[in-house]
């Protein structure tokens, strides 16, 4: 018809031209129907829209709604149905435009089996049948020779995908393979939560955003990584809250704030004491506050540096029945006080400042001061002097920040991953810490400190269905890095003999200092496979390529830590091709290994109704979070969990604040007496005495420089040969690898991978806009064309981490970066929530202009 | 009626999914976007420029103004751009025989030109054997003049239609559903109870390049200054 159109003649045309409005009418009327809400809904033969949820790792789980004609998702449509109309509409650039993936030239098939060299891209074609039976066989053999334990399984953010992602977590304890967690993986996870609160990690819902009275964002370009999420920052804004953006860079959330706030790098903890310095110098914190919930009225005893026990005290006896994670310490209000774990609030009249001596059961004198009173001294040389000197933010500025952010309620804190991922991070987290809790905003609408990177949270219990026999865990960076003498999490016996990953691009995204790559290259992984839809770097690193459904080809259940709607993901078109839902190929898996692990995989039912069953055990054995919530009620759109706040609101610590329930809350899927143990007291912990502390210096937050304990270390010439932090932040246009070969986001960015310098340092450089050029170090290079940035600070070079190495000449980003680790993160382990944690900030490096080739 | 659009470039953030969108829906081929969003002042998107001294940004997305006085009518020798009784500005995809006087006439610089034909230029792309993208049916308004296909054919000119495919039945563009910000409004300047003509009564707007005298229906609110 349309055709037929094009080939008339202008006179043609006109004679034509009745006949055309005649068929206007009739291609108009069934080609466009909008349903008002809810999932599939089919008003005609031929178009058809579902709702499914977009759930890369940005975590933002987005619904979408695709528009489906015969068979083919033709758009996809943002959508508006939360019941809470801000959180619309979801739906962003990369999402909206999945249909390029999902149909774009990188498309997997069928399952491949390696041909060529690993990394070559060189594979066969193979039957279903011939691949599973391969890895099976070859998987069998590497348990029996090795360990089980030495098969590696890497995914990606559990809570966006718990049906999908849950079959390959319950496969790997099944068969007793090792997961690496993705928290600690990805750097993402804030070691100051579990250190500081007990807790993996929290935040408040966005919608709190709205109750706030002061923002302060401290290295977060939230605007960019939430950028769903902006009206609600912008709306708080412009109803009177002050909204401060704290960046050595100025980036487009600084560009919509208030005050920007340009810092050095690495420097936010400097700042974060200075300011504690002067509420507590000027008496601007909540005194009952810190007194209730927090560790800060406890004695610690001068001579062994460690909180005085109420066993160990003449009279005083701890309470009997305590729980092993908890212990009774010791206030003091003119006699010494038994502190019991469990039940806060301490009379008014507990001393914070000044010294006692107490008398032991033995006879001994000791002398004890509150943590208090350390504080306020430890404090004493975060001098308005000094932080101007570390951060280079002037003395006045610091002084007014201080009064504003200690008197303006309910203040709270963003803090972002470029904040922390560094080896020092979790100091800075602290830092902060002290800011929101000084001044007793917890626990309250609009009040707190959040974090908004990565997907930790698990919002119910998975167990039923994730951990069918207990988990094992090793955390990522000890693969790369080897075991430490000081770990204490588990390390296989003979190491890491195989690596099976889905959901995730290892060897661009997890490549540090091409450990991955030599890994690969030298035969040290002897089996290698990919759950992938596309033909990604690491899918040409592995042995076998096993082709999987997107998100609009399955089903799944879908949860977020940055809104607290439980979401199906449904299909909307058959799976492309041969691929198949990863619960299929799990059960397939494990059908090979063990005819007796099949039975776990819901044998016999068709994959979509396998999934749905999972989702209805879930649904049954999950707890409080999900009570009422029905398969079916997802089906027809978003449905917020249940949390013990008035409204289901996510205000973090509410419980605690509000009914006096110790700390910290539980972080599932670990349980209580795993992580109640980090703050034994019950209460908020600043001191830290473990024996790691204490001989860091890091008893109580503290500042320390960036690189003197990491590449200095590693390194002493580093601090002469390369000046430049090497930062590798998000891009708009991905979502870490994702999109990375989505055409139309290339086309946004020049087709070019870019590198952004400050233009001093540029021309110090002999360096232009749009020369090529490289940044390196000893480890590696990755290069990209110069973008000249005025926001940006002196001695810095930014990369848009996400490109896939294709796109590089076939360098990886990574190369430059190192798998420090640090040793009090090795205290505990707890996957995912004390862990070693990945510092893709500390990392030194150089710039130089390079030729182009030819 | 009389179609139009507000811009709140407070809200703005530059994040440039109304492109995306507005280019999938409606089937642009590779190199094509009716709708741009850019950095004013620097070359390059969401990077700052100095305003004395100090980096500032803010963002401007530019689509097809919808003039009251549209120069790209005024030189259309065929009658193929026209206003239809809806006040939007379309091009008759039948009628254009691709002088591209309308290009060199519009001072917003919105207009396309399809040198390829768009099929093959998709093709480039690589999608899977079959595959198209966009909104799939021809869309005629009610005179029966062709003002959207999926693939227009090479040699005719294409721009912005306010998403003639939906607005036709009652709904808003796709660029004002999917603003993630809430930054686009859309609705009957006619109407003086409409969401837009509210907006206009309470904020400041401006027009592109008003001193033209094109008359846009397309209006901006600016983006508010740091309160420091």
């Amino acid at each position: 018809m349309k055709k037929q159109g094009f080939k008339l003649t202008r006179r043609q045309f006109l004679k034509a031209s009745a006949v055309a409005t005649a068929l206007a009418g009739a291609a108009a009327s069934p080609a466009y129907f909008m349903p008002a809400s809810g999932a599939q809904e089919e008003k005609s033969p031929q178009v058809k829209f579902v709702r499914s949820v977009c759930s890369p790792n940005c975590t933002g789980a987005c619904g979408i709604k695709a528009m489906v004609v015969n068979g083919q998702i033709k758009a996809l449509f943002p959508t508006d149905d939360y019941p809470e109309p801000l959180y619309g509409p979801r739906g962003c650039l990369r999402g909206l435009s999945y249909t390029n993936l999902i149909y774009g030239p990188d498309r997997l098939k069928r399952p491949l089996i390696r041909t060529g060299p690993r990394g070559s891209g060189q594979f066969r074609e193979a039957s279903w049948e011939e691949a599973l039976d391969y890895v099976a066989s070859h998987l069998k053999e590497i348990a029996a020779k090795y360990g089980p334990e030495s098969i590696g399984f890497s995914f990606q953010v559990g809570g966006t995908g718990h049906v999908q992602k849950g079959a390959w977590i319950a496969l790997s304890t099944l068969a007793g393979w090792t997961l690496f967690h993705p928290y600690d993986k990805n750097g993402d996870l804030p070691m100051f939560w579990p250190q500081t609160f007990g807790v993996q990690t929290e935040e408040l819902e966005p919608l709190e955003w709205l109750n706030s009275k002061y923002i302060a964002v401290f290295g977060s370009n939230i605007l960019v990584t939430r950028l769903v999420d902006s009206e609600f920052l912008i709306q708080a804004r412009n109803r009177g809250a002050k909204f401060v953006v704290f960046d050595p860079n100025y980036c487009v959330t600084a560009a919509k704030a208030d005050e920007w706030v340009q810092l050095k790098p690495g420097s936010d903890a400097a700042l974060a004491l200075g300011i504690a310095r002067i509420i507590i110098e000027e008496k601007l914190y909540d005194e009952e506050f810190i007194k209730t919930y927090t560790d800060l009225p406890l004695l610690v005893r001068l001579d062994t540096k460690r909180r005085l026990r109420a066993g160990e005290v003449k009279g005083l006896e701890p309470p009997q029945d305590l729980p092993p994670y908890r212990e009774a310490f010791v206030a003091y209000n003119g006699n010494f006080l038994v502190v019991h774990p469990e039940n806060l609030g301490l009379p008014r009249d507990v001393m914070l400042e000044g010294e006692r001596e107490v008398e032991l059961k033995d006879g001994q004198k000791v002398k004890v001061k509150p943590i208090f009173q350390l504080l306020k001294e430890h404090l004493k040389t975060y001098t308005l002097e000094y932080v101007e000197k570390e951060t280079g933010v002037a003395k006045e500025v610091v002084e007014r920040l201080a009064r504003e952010m200690a008197t303006t309620k309910p203040l709270h804190v963003i803090y972002g991953a470029s904040n922390y991922q560094w080896y020092h991070g979790d100091l800075k987290g602290r830092a902060l810490a002290l800011l929101p809790v000084l001044t007793g905003n917890l626990g309250r609408p609009g009040a707190g400190i959040s974090t908004y990177a990565g997907q930790y949270r698990i919002r119910f219990h998975v167990k039923e269905w994730w951990f069918p026999k207990p988990p094992r865990w090793t955390p990522w960076l000890y693969f790369l890095h080897g075991p430490t003498k000081t770990m204490t999490a588990p390390y296989p016996q003979n190491g890491f003999k195989a690596l099976i990953f889905g959901w995730g691009n290892p060897f661009d995204q997890h490549n540090m200092a091409n450990r991955l790559r030599e890994k690969a290259e030298n035969g040290d992984l002897e089996l290698i496979v990919a759950l992938d839809y596309q033909m990604t770097t690491s899918c040409r690193y592995s042995d076998v390529v096993l082709p999987v459904a997107t998100w609009y080809e399955k089903v799944e259940l879908v949860t977020t830590p940055l809104h607290p709607y439980m979401q199906l993901q449904q299909p909307a078109i058959e799976p492309l091709f041969e691929s198949r839902s990863e619960l299929w190929i799990a059960r397939e898996i494990a059908k090979r290994l063990d005819p007796q692990f099949e039975a776990h995989f819901f044998p016999g039912l068709e994959e979509r109704e396998a999934a749905e069953k999972v989702i209805e055990l879930l649904l049954k054995t999950g707890g409080p979070p999900v009570e009422g919530i029905t398969l079916e009620r997802l089906k027809k759109g978003p449905v917020r969990l249940k949390s013990e706040v008035p409204g289901n609101r996510q205000i973090p610590f509410y419980e605690q604040v509000n009914f006096r329930k110790p700390f910290p809350p539980v972080s599932l899927p670990a349980s209580l007496e795993a992580t109640a143990r980090f703050v034994k007291s019950g209460r908020i912990e600043f001191y830290r005495e473990e024996e790691g502390f204490l001989s860091q210096g890091e008893a109580l937050p503290v500042h320390k420089p960036p690189f003197e304990e990491s590449e200095y270390v590693l390194n002493p010439e580093a601090k002469e040969k390369y000046q430049f932090v090497f930062l590798t932040r998000n891009s708009l246009y991905r979502v870490h690898s994702t999109h990375s070969n989505n055409i139309w986001m290339n086309e946004l960015q020049d087709n070019r991978p870019k590198i952004f310098l400050n233009p001093e340092d540029a021309a110090q450089k002999g360096i232009k806009n749009g020369d090529l050029i490289e940044a390196y170090n000893d480890r590696g290079r990755v290069r990209g064309w110069a973008v000249l940035d005025p926001g940006l600070s002196r001695k810095v070079v930014v990369f848009e981490q996400g490109w896939w190495s294709q796109y590089l000449k076939g360098d990886s980003y990574n190369s430059l970066t190192y798998p420090f680790i640090k040793p009090t993160h090795e205290i505990y382990f707890v996957p995912g929530i004390w862990a070693p944690n990945t510092a893709w900030n500390e990392t030194l490096c150089d710039v130089r202009k390079v030729a182009e080739e030819k | 009626m009389k179609l139009g659009m507000v811009i709140d470039l407070d809200r703005c953030i530059g994040c440039r999914t109304c492109m995306v969108v507005c280019k999938s829906h409606n089937a642009q081929p590779p190199g094509t976007w009716w709708n741009r969003v850019f950095t004013p002042g620097s070359p390059e998107h969401q990077v700052p420029a100095l305003q004395k001294g100090e980096p500032q940004m803010y963002f401007l997305p530019v689509a097809c103004q919808m003039c009251e006085n549209p120069p790209c009518q005024k030189v259309c020798p065929v009658g193929a751009t026209y206003t239809d009784d809806q006040g939007r500005v379309e091009v008759d995809l039948e009628r254009c025989i691709g002088c591209r006087y309308c290009l060199a006439a519009c001072p917003y610089q919105v207009r396309q030109f399809n040198w390829e034909d768009p099929k093959k230029a998709k093709g480039k792309a690589g999608y899977v054997e079959g595959y198209e993208y966009g909104y799939p049916f021809p869309h005629r308004d009610k005179n029966g003049r062709l003002v959207y296909i999926p693939n227009r054919p090479k040699g005719v000119v294409e721009k912005c239609t306010f998403c003639v495919q939906y607005t036709d039945n009652g709904e808003k563009p796709i660029c004002v559903q999917a603003c993630p910000a809430r930054a686009r409004f859309f609705g009957d300047l006619d109407d003086p109870h409409s969401e837009i003509n509210e907006i206009l009564r309470q904020r400041q707007a401006f027009r592109l390049k008003e001193e033209l005298g094109t008359r846009p229906k397309v209006f901006y609110l600016p983006p508010t200054s740091p309160r420091k």
